[in-house]
């Protein structure tokens, strides 16, 4: 007690008292004091970041496929029938059953296996880049498909749905995470929603949401999804400090009430390449791998 | 005496406002990915020959061909863990993540996983050890050091004991370097791992796997008891493929109409253009319908 009164009453603790209080203070002085910039105007706040500038990642450029998982579904056209790895239900194999590759060939339904569901695992280049500053395009030389992901969560301008789907991006990592340690993860709420215990800002991946999809095939032996089947995809790419790759690592989950028990995941593996070297464009072809 | 004395706290109570800032910097870097995760795992690479997708070289591949799945009966081999980098694709893997405390400071120095088939364990230490002599001994799981990048964790793991990369007998060699990468996506957690081998592999190797967060999931104990020597297998024997004898190394080639060369893997097939020319290539009549076949 007798250190303690000594310590406030030299001046040398009336100066630490007074800069520890400016530290504790100095968040709210700078927030204060940016939102009275904002409110007198000196200081325009800068505009909103587009999706281009706000990327935390560089997905851009040309890619291909390492097929290094669920090699003969990919690189060969699996029998029919075969479809060991996906979950699905009665009707969905009976739907399967019924795959004829020359009927889809001739009825101009080539492309169903190049689908935003399975194009990915299609073997083959990517070229990604930024048709805009809010809408990042993928062309595949596999089967000469586009994707479109479009940030900002508009809305379709039609409810046709087409064998790309209409795609929502956002640049994710920021999730409601309860941060508890050794509390065994996050809160859930009733519904499996996660309830929220801090913020973190910290996009680090791409995740893309997409709907309105033509109904199509997940493997290229005629293993259905429907029209009501939606699609998430979380895109990341890292170096390769061993081997001095750049990957790309894309994991889909496709929910199907349809015709799957379970959303079935998957995941596409690509390396980054340094220009367009090899690039072999081929159109949609119901009885080839690509 | 006591002035002076006073004098000295007073200089380390400077420091004190500067260390109020540097727990909120340092707990921005982690994502959550501590709990109970039920496996969406598939596994494939099951048959014997099958290779397909594996950047093997011809060590690997020679001695893959001399496995034999008897192998699995013998008494050593009964009770024997999966690495956890083989173990969390192959096996029944329900996953717990726990943290790793000190035991004396009870400090987080990192993650604990914990997978249900032969519970091999996985420490990832993130408190900035270095790894130990190369001449250390090497473990199922090896010794893995990791960090932060965002979101994911990022490890590295050596000191690895030689395994299998599939469980039909595809090797990994106690040269390698397993680098693993876990993101959680929202409620999914994936877990990446890029196998180096240069014993057995002339690429890096690339594997993914997904889990779905599982709150109330319990992963039971997994007792394990080895028979003894000569119940199953002779006493004596290691049963094996001598080079060139594998009888049943083309059965899974046949019966998906892969040719034979093929379905031994090696980086050139995992490439699009291997399409191509797999085209030009002799595929065998298909006329083994029998899936696994297990040859004594």
């Amino acid at each position: 007690m007798e250190m303690v009164c000594a310590i406030i009453g030299s001046r040398a603790s009336r100066a630490f008292l007074l800069v520890a209080t400016l530290f504790m203070l100095l968040p709210a002085l700078l927030s204060a004091q940016d939102f009275g910039a904002r409110d007198r105007g000196n200081a325009p706040p800068a505009p909103p970041k587009t999706p281009r500038e706000a990327a935390p990642k560089d997905l851009t450029g040309y890619w291909v496929s390492v097929v290094t998982e669920l090699w003969r579904y990919r690189m060969l056209v699996p029998d029919k029938n075969d479809f060991q790895f996906v979950p699905l239900n009665p009707e969905g194999r009976k739907v399967a059953a019924t795959w004829d590759p020359a009927k889809d060939q001739a009825s101009g339904n080539e492309c169903k296996s190049y689908a935003a569901p399975a194009i990915m695992q299609v073997p083959g280049r990517l070229h990604i880049y930024w048709q805009d500053d809010s809408t990042l395009r993928i062309d595949t030389d596999s089967g000469t498909q586009t994707r479109l992901f479009h940030f900002g969560g508009s809305q379709p301008q039609s409810d046709q749905p087409t064998w790309q789907g209409y795609s929502v991006a956002s640049w994710e990592g920021d999730e409601h995470v309860d941060t508890r340690d050794g509390q065994g993860g996050p809160i859930q709420d009733a519904s499996g929603k996660l309830i929220p215990g801090r913020v973190m800002h910290q996009a680090d991946y791409l995740k893309v949401l997409t709907t309105h999809l033509r109904p199509g095939y997940l493997q290229k032996n005629g293993v259905p999804y429907s029209g009501n089947a939606t699609l998430e995809e979380d895109f990341d790419t890292f170096p390769d400090s061993y081997s001095g790759n750049t990957w790309l690592t894309v994991t889909s989950v496709v929910t199907d009430p349809q015709y799957l028990i379970e959303r079935l995941f998957t995941h596409a593996h690509f390396k980054k390449l340094p220009d367009n070297s090899g690039w072999d464009p081929t159109p949609c072809r119901a009885n080839e791998p690509r | 005496m006591r002035s002076r004395k006073i004098n000295w706290n007073m200089k380390a109570l400077w420091f004190l406002p500067l260390l109020l800032l540097l727990p909120s910097r340092l707990a921005l870097a982690q994502a959550d990915i501590l709990g109970e995760w039920s496996p969406r795992v598939y596994n494939d690479g099951m048959d014997i020959g099958d290779y397909t997708g594996i950047p093997l070289n011809d060590a690997g591949r020679l001695r893959a061909e001399s496995w034999h799945p008897d192998q699995i009966d013998l008494p050593e081999n009964m009770c024997r863990p999966h690495p956890i980098d083989i173990g969390l694709r192959v096996s029944v893997s329900q996953l717990r993540i726990t943290p790793e405390l000190d035991p004396d400071t009870k400090q987080q120095v990192g993650y604990r996983l914990h997978v249900a088939w032969q519970e091999p364990e996985q420490v990832i230490y993130t408190d900035g050890r270095p790894h130990p002599s190369p001449y250390a001994p090497h473990k199922w799981s090896g010794f893995s050091t990791g960090h932060w990048e965002g979101n994911t964790l990022v490890y590295t793991t050596d000191h690895l004991k030689e395994a299998y990369l599939t469980r039909t007998g595809v090797p990994r060699s106690s040269k390698s370097t397993v680098t693993t990468r876990i993101h959680r996506y929202g409620n999914y957690l994936n877990v990446t791992f890029i196998i180096d081998d240069p014993a057995y592999l002339t690429e890096p190797y690339i594997r993914e796997y997904s889990w779905v967060y599982a709150p109330d999931q319990v992963i039971p104990p997994f007792p394990c008891e080895m028979t003894p020597d000569g119940t199953i297998v002779q006493a004596g024997t290691v049963p094996n493929y001598l080079p060139g004898k594998n009888d049943v190394l083309y059965d899974f080639a046949t019966e998906y109409g892969i040719p034979h060369e093929s379905a031994l893997g090696g980086a050139e097939t995992t490439y699009p253009e291997y399409i191509k020319k797999m085209k030009t290539m002799k595929v065998a009549p298909r006329t083994t319908t029998e899936h696994y076949k297990r040859a004594g």
